[in-house]
């Protein structure tokens, strides 16, 4: 985490941020008006998943001079329930660009949680104004903060702090932007919409400027299980990812200090006495298996220095010059830096070859990435050609690169744990969709995960026929990660699965009243832009959409039929109903008698078909017979 | 006249019996109907297919017959139940029609519909259901009193004594109109009294018949004359039979020298598929005397060269049973060697009347020995 951070201390983030503001969704006042709900809501929703909170959030726009016409500053509030942001986090995380809790690999709306903070920043760019920002942490002390950005050094400029009593836990920001709501309005107003149907676990509710309340009640009471963070798959990986991660598996030789001498005393018992070298050696043999990594260092380098702590206290290590087998030291009492042989028979000098040389490519691989044992391990050294106890410190950059490369080659890696993932579920999906449109049939499917370059994903979907649902149909409703796309649908691949589809096959026809919901799950979305509206047609994203849009669609061609025999029969009840009083008014005359004949028990014991009771028994594949 | 008002009761009594067989036929098929609906069934009937492969010829009987195929009609077949309930209409409206005694052509079947809220498409499909119900009944609609419009005429000394409503009894010779009678449907019921003619001439047009009335051909022959205005119409049909059986006249038919003509002859012979289900209507001892295809070169008359669809009418009755042996058979193959046709009307190049003169006289002869 921090080394990202450090990566980007040289040039201010809000600095790149402040000129290139279009990459985010920034553009124009309408986009980012629309572009700013997104990040705050998404934030509050995933805050509120997180932690296994029933979402609730208020989202409120409001003109600061309503006289005025577009494009003008309105204040933009967003209110949830979550957990809250602990007091010594908030300028942090919303006075930096690049400063969050979502650098973990698993599913989540935002990637980096960068939207929130260019909203704040694009705020006050367009403004002058701080953000507001109130969060309650334990539902009796709320924190309330003012805060500016300084964008040249990316630190935040707290205006004002102050603390308040309430009732309530969680967090509620407010910034103050330039937007254009009678462009964007729609637009919001769908997003809000289309949010709370694949979110029917939360309450969303949307005051608009105009003065007009858009609230979106809950209907599902369980909140999906949050997904787990999880390990990379070996296929996802890149060079510099994996060097990153030989850093994280390499252990610094720690600074022997007076705390590290006190600390290492302390766990070998010796607080209060003072031993020779051999025997503080004898006493750190006896007590080895309980010492900790930091400690079993010093004591190797110090059976080599063969020294006790009084003269230890004296040295610095300068080097460990490993492939020559020696140890520099400075001296501070003689001021000049010393060496010693170490010997590669000791027992200690594996211990410090390893903290130096990192974990055996083995260890690193079942360690580090998800879904490899020690088997595929060994495998996979001897398919990339190296040995499979070679060290991680040990490689070159050409070999990393080699490594690296390899790592994408090997088929025999397992597909990769989607339990970072979390869909929704065919259930609340059924639900939601049947809430929204009321349809005569629907069918919902969650594809099992697959995986595009190592990065796991799930595909779910529900379609919907009939009811309340507008003619002029497919309707696409798409979502990546539980967030509605609107925009640039044009170029995304559901358009392009669903626009490939012959529906006369699966007899829907003419302006046929039917919805199409998909749902993209994955630790990565392969957005085709920055604007993070349209996905990308990878190969096996397609495979996966294609395969549950043909699942659904013969469900459907199996209700079409289904429905086509209803109306069949209906037509033919009413024909029956039509005719059969005739065919008796004249057989009664014919057959000269006076009453006509009792026809009305033939009638009635035509079964009445209504097409709407059929919703759920449309697998059964039974003919309608007349009777 | 006592013994005309015992003749005339007699006539009034047979043709009350027939009207009562008719409207005991209709009511035996509505008491079924009844009864299923009564039931808690669906109402259905069979009835003889019409099909073309349900067609056949009957050489013995000398006609076109239905074969015993039969095809089931149910009110529980959606798509038979517009049909059916049509059917049923035209029963119980065919129920009126004989118990009042009023007559009625196909048109006005057609529209009458309508006053019941029937629905046909256009009068072809009523004339279609029309001709169901005579095939369900084996009788011919006018035998409910449903005629064609067209009509064909008749002349010639025939004492005739009306059966209809009104009529009963009253009696005419059909000499009496020198543009002959229409032949409608208060003719072909009425009672074949007595005849002079000792032959039936039937002629396949108009201005012909006029020509032979003029020339008196009904007195020089002894014969009545029959217009049959092309293809002859049921009730003509139906008249001839009855001259042919009840009055013991042999019937002959003159039609124009081509395939056509030869093929309005062969119906009033023995009938056509399309009334295959009725028996009343063939005369199958007429004989067919001209014009020949041979007579076009025997009298050089003037020809006319035959269109595409004539010829290919001749190869199709090449392949109907009846044309396979006989004058039928030899006078085809003339007709396709010539590929030429000629009109009664051509014998008008020898003078107005050679016809009736020459030709006629020489046919008449030549009958007797076919």
């Amino acid at each position: 985490m921090s080394s990202i951070k450090e990566k980007f201390n040289q040039i201010s983030p809000s600095e790149f941020f402040y000129s290139n503001r279009d990459l985010a969704g920034f553009s124009n006042p309408t986009r980012s008006l629309y572009t700013a709900v997104r990040e705050f809501v998404e934030n509050a929703l995933d805050a509120c998943d997180q932690k296994g909170i029933l979402p609730d959030v208020h989202l409120t726009i409001k003109a600061v001079d309503p006289d005025k016409p577009d494009p003008k500053p309105y204040i933009l509030t967003v209110k949830d329930n979550g957990p809250g942001v602990d007091a010594k986090h908030i300028p942090l995380a919303f006075g930096t660009v690049l400063y969050g809790s979502k650098f973990g690999l698993k599913q989540a709306r935002g990637m980096f949680g960068l939207g929130a903070t260019m909203a704040i920043l694009y705020g006050q760019i367009t403004t002058n104004k701080p953000v507001i920002v109130k969060s309650s942490t334990d539902a009796k002390i709320q924190n309330q903060f003012e805060i500016l950005l300084d964008i040249q050094k990316n630190k935040p400029v707290i205006v004002k702090h102050t603390e308040k009593e309430v009732a309530k836990k969680g967090l509620s920001v407010s910034i103050c932007l330039e937007g254009d709501y009678s462009k964007a309005g729609n637009k919001i107003r769908d997003y809000v919409y289309e949010t709370s149907l694949i979110t029917p676990y939360a309450t969303i509710t949307f005051d608009d400027p105009k003065g007009q309340k858009f609230h979106h009640p809950r209907f599902v009471k369980d909140i999906p299980p949050p997904p787990t963070i999880i390990r990379p798959h070996p296929h996802g990986i890149d060079v510099e990812r994996i060097r990153r991660m030989i850093v994280e598996s390499q252990f610094e030789i720690p600074t022997i200090d007076d705390i590290m001498i006190e600390k290492v005393r302390k766990d070998l018992g010796l607080s209060k006495q003072n031993l020779s070298f051999t025997a503080i050696m004898a006493k750190a043999k006896k007590k080895w298996k309980n010492l900790s990594r930091q400690v079993r260092v010093v004591i190797a380098l110090l059976s080599f220095l063969k020294m006790d702590f009084e003269k230890l206290s004296k040295i610095r290590i300068e080097d460990l010059d490993v492939p020559n087998k020696k140890l520099h030291y400075w001296d501070f009492g003689d001021s000049q830096s010393k060496t010693v042989e170490m010997d590669p028979e000791s027992p200690y000098y594996k211990q410090l070859t390893n903290t130096v040389q990192g974990e055996p490519l083995t260890t690193f691989l079942t360690k580090r990435f998800q879904r490899i044992g020690p088997t595929t391990a060994v495998k996979f050294a001897e398919f990339a050609g190296f040995k499979p106890e070679k060290r991680m410190g040990t490689f070159t950059n050409q070999e990393l690169v080699n490594l690296s490369d390899s790592l994408q080659k090997f088929d025999d890696f397992m597909a990769p744990d989607s339990s970072c993932l979390a869909p929704l579920g065919e259930g609340p999906l059924e639900k939601g969709i049947k809430k929204f449109f009321n349809p005569d049939f629907v069918a919902v499917v969650q594809r099992p995960a697959s995986a595009y370059s190592g990065f796991p994903f799930i595909v779910e979907m529900g379609i919907a026929y009939g009811g309340d649902i507008k003619t002029g149909g497919p309707h696409v409703y798409r979502y990546a990660n539980r967030i509605p796309l609107l925009y640039d649908e044009g170029s995304d691949v559901v358009l392009k699965v669903v626009n490939d589809t012959d529906w006369g096959r699966y007899k829907v026809k003419g302006d046929p009243p039917f919805i199409i919901v998909s749902h993209i799950c994955s630790t990565r979305i392969p957005y085709k832009t920055a604007g993070k509206e349209n996905v990308a047609d990878r190969q096996e994203i397609e495979r996966e959409l294609r395969l549950g849009l043909q699942f659904l669609s013969r469900k459907l061609a199996a209700f079409m039929s289904k429905r086509g025999q209803a109306e069949m029969a209906k037509k033919r009840a009413n024909l029956y109903a039509k005719y059969i009083p005739m065919i008796a008014e004249f057989c009664t005359e014919l057959a000269g008698k006076k009453k006509e004949p009792n026809y009305k028990k033939l009638l009635d014991d035509l079964e009445p078909v209504d097409v709407k009771t059929e919703i759920n028994t449309v697998e059964e594949e039974q003919p309608i017979e007349s009777k | 006249m006592k013994a005309s008002e015992k003749k005339a009761r007699d006539i009034s009594k047979k043709a009350k019996e027939k009207q009562k067989n008719i409207l005991e036929s209709l009511k035996s098929h509505g008491a079924k109907i009844y009864e299923d609906l009564e039931n808690g069934q669906f109402p259905k009937f069979s009835i003889p297919s019409r099909s073309v492969s349900n067609i056949v010829y009957d050489k013995k009987l000398r006609q076109y017959i239905l074969g015993n195929s039969t095809a089931l009609r149910s009110a529980k077949n959606s798509a038979q139940l517009r049909s059916f309930t049509q059917l049923m209409w035209l029963a119980f409206f065919a129920n009126r029609l004989t118990q009042e005694k009023k007559s009625s052509t196909l048109r006005d079947v057609y529209y009458s519909s309508q006053a019941f809220a029937i629905e046909f498409d256009d009068q072809s499909e009523s004339d279609n259901i029309i001709v169901d119900l005579e095939a369900v009944t084996s009788r011919p609609r006018e035998d409910f009193h449903i005629f064609p419009e067209e009509r064909s005429s008749i002349f010639g000394d025939l004492n005739i004594e009306y059966t209809i409503p009104g009529y009963e009894g009253k009696s005419m010779n059909l000499s009496n109109h020198p543009d002959g009678y229409s032949i409608g449907p208060s003719l072909t019921t009425a009672e074949l009294v007595d005849t002079s003619a000792e032959i039936v001439i039937a002629i396949e047009k108009g201005g012909l018949f006029t020509r032979f009335v003029e020339e008196q051909v009904d007195k020089k022959f002894k014969s009545i004359i029959i217009n049959t205005g092309g293809q002859a119409p049921r009730s003509t049909r139906t008249l001839l039979k009855r001259l042919h059986d009840e009055m013991g006249l042999p019937v002959i038919i003159l039609t124009d020298g081509d395939v056509y003509g030869e093929h309005i002859a062969m119906v009033i012979k023995s009938g056509s598929a399309n009334a295959a289900h009725l028996r009343e209507l063939t005369v199958p001892d007429a004989k067919w005397v001209g014009v020949w295809a041979t007579d076009i070169e025997k009298y050089k008359l003037p020809t006319i060269p035959m269109t595409e669809s004539d010829i290919k009418r001749c190869y199709d009755l090449q392949k109907d049973p009846r044309y396979e042996s006989g004058i039928w058979k030899k006078e085809l193959e003339v007709f396709l060697r010539l590929k030429r046709k000629a009109e009664l009307e051509a014998f008008a190049k020898y003078g107005l009347t050679n016809i009736t003169d020459k030709y006629l006289p020489q046919k008449l002869e030549l009958a007797k020995s076919l």
